[in-house]
């Protein structure tokens, strides 16, 4: 929200500019700190001496270490939605194969900086965040594909019509979350996320394929 | 300091009445993980720190170290006392269940029943289960496993008894609900879900779960 206000139209006025460019820095800063120490490893003063300014100035544009780890996470959105846009249109075969190629891209995407993520998940839980603070939740986007590809599978006949799509997303979604605590249980990879994904894909398709399917 | 679970200590304790010391000793115990508890489901997981536990304890932070090695092993002893008596509710639950759906109903809403009054200590242990340290040791204690099983346990049972085909896909399915059942606990601790709306999710669920199971 914050981010849109401050997309205003026109010249930037210097102290914005200037304001907007501290906030990348830290978040730029951040980012790499949390991939290699881990979210939970790094302070905010090593933070601030990563991008090379004060500890204050970091605490004047954040108001804290989850603040900063959820725009982070805010901001790897743009590529990974960039990426689902281009390959939706490309998608081919039966419904199921097209979520299982929805939810790979977003495994590939994601395993790239597995901890941060994991430390993103974590953060949901953790009430030392400020309400200001957005950790992981809903991703609208991921949902509208979903809810696109399911309408598509029941114009195709690939999916029951009496059946609540919003509840099948959950559950896809619900999928798609916990099937992360195999890098905690197991140090999965990309690979073994997606394996174990497309078999609970097709487990969840058995139960909206149309009765005499 | 090496953490002694109760377990232990009942097949290792001689058969005779314990000391004086030991049962001051328990009773110190008992004092800690109560007021650890209610700490953990004020402040969080993170939130609650050793020290502010022993002062609500009424005690030195030395004596709390003495019966604990640190936050998380509070912290599990607790999530180990609730998924035993937890487990038992369910199983208990489930043999009441009409066939493997509704008997899988009764033990998600065993879950959501027993947490409904403590939604906070929930948070405070999913917050701990997707920690790096924390989490392995947190889901492979023997009572987090014994709790998972019982899904399996259900599973097995209707495969035995005909209701599902014998090509089910137990192992996938039964951790598949094990996750569903955990994933709408968002929903009652972030959203306020009361029991019946949860009910009716749940019962959705597990239907769409075991359609390909019924199939066969």
């Amino acid at each position: 929200m914050k981010a849109d206000a401050g997309r205003l139209p026109g010249p930037v006025p210097p102290r914005r500019s200037q304001k907007e460019a501290t906030r990348q820095r830290v978040v730029t800063s951040a980012r790499e700190l949390f991939d290699t120490h881990g979210y939970e490893g790094t302070t905010i003063r090593e933070i601030a001496r990563h991008a090379g300014i004060s500890v204050g100035s970091v605490f004047t544009t954040f108001a804290s270490k989850g603040e900063i780890l959820s725009e982070v996470m805010q901001a790897r959105l743009e590529p990974l939605y960039a990426e689902i846009d281009r390959v939706m249109p490309h998608l081919r075969g039966c419904t199921a194969d097209r979520l299982r190629t929805m939810f790979a891209i977003h495994f590939e995407f994601e395993a790239k900086h597995v901890r941060l993520f994991m430390s993103h998940i974590a953060a949901a839980y953790d009430w030392t965040l400020p309400a200001a603070a957005r950790p992981y939740g809903r991703t609208p986007r991921l949902q509208d594909a979903i809810r696109e590809t399911l309408e598509k599978g029941q114009a195709d006949g690939d999916v029951r019509l009496d059946i609540d799509l919003q509840e099948i997303i959950d559950l896809l979604m619900s999928a798609y979350a916990w099937t992360y605590r195999l890098v905690i249980t197991r140090e999965a990879d990309a690979k073994l996320l997606i394996t174990v994904m497309d078999r609970q894909i097709g487990l969840i398709a058995e139960g909206f394929a149309p009765k005499n399917a | 300091m090496k953490h002694i679970s109760p377990n232990q200590v009942a097949v290792d304790a001689p058969a005779r009445a314990p000391t004086r010391r030991a049962l001051a000793k328990q009773q110190t115990r008992l004092k800690v993980l109560a007021a650890a508890r209610r700490l953990f489901s004020e402040q969080g997981y993170e939130g609650a720190t050793i020290r502010d536990i022993a002062a609500a304890a009424g005690m030195s932070t030395g004596a709390v170290f003495a019966n604990f090695t640190d936050k998380s092993d509070l912290f599990r002893e607790i999530m180990h006392d609730d998924m035993e008596a937890l487990t038992a509710a369910m199983r208990d639950a489930a043999t009441r269940g009409r066939n493997v759906e509704d008997a899988l109903l009764k033990i998600f809403m065993a879950g959501y029943t027993f947490y409904k009054t403590r939604l906070q200590l929930a948070r405070a242990a999913f917050s701990v289960s997707w920690d790096k340290d924390g989490g392995p040791t947190l889901r492979g204690m023997s009572s987090s496993v014994a709790f998972q099983d019982l899904f399996t346990e259900q599973l097995t049972g209707a495969v035995e008894r005909g209701e599902l085909s014998q090509e089910s896909e137990v192992k996938l399915r039964s951790q598949m609900l094990f996750d569903t059942y955990l994933s709408n606990f968002p929903q009652a601790i972030f959203e306020g879900w009361s029991l019946d709306a949860l009910q009716a999710r749940a019962r959705d669920q597990i239907r769409i779960l075991l359609a390909g199971a019924r199939r066969g």
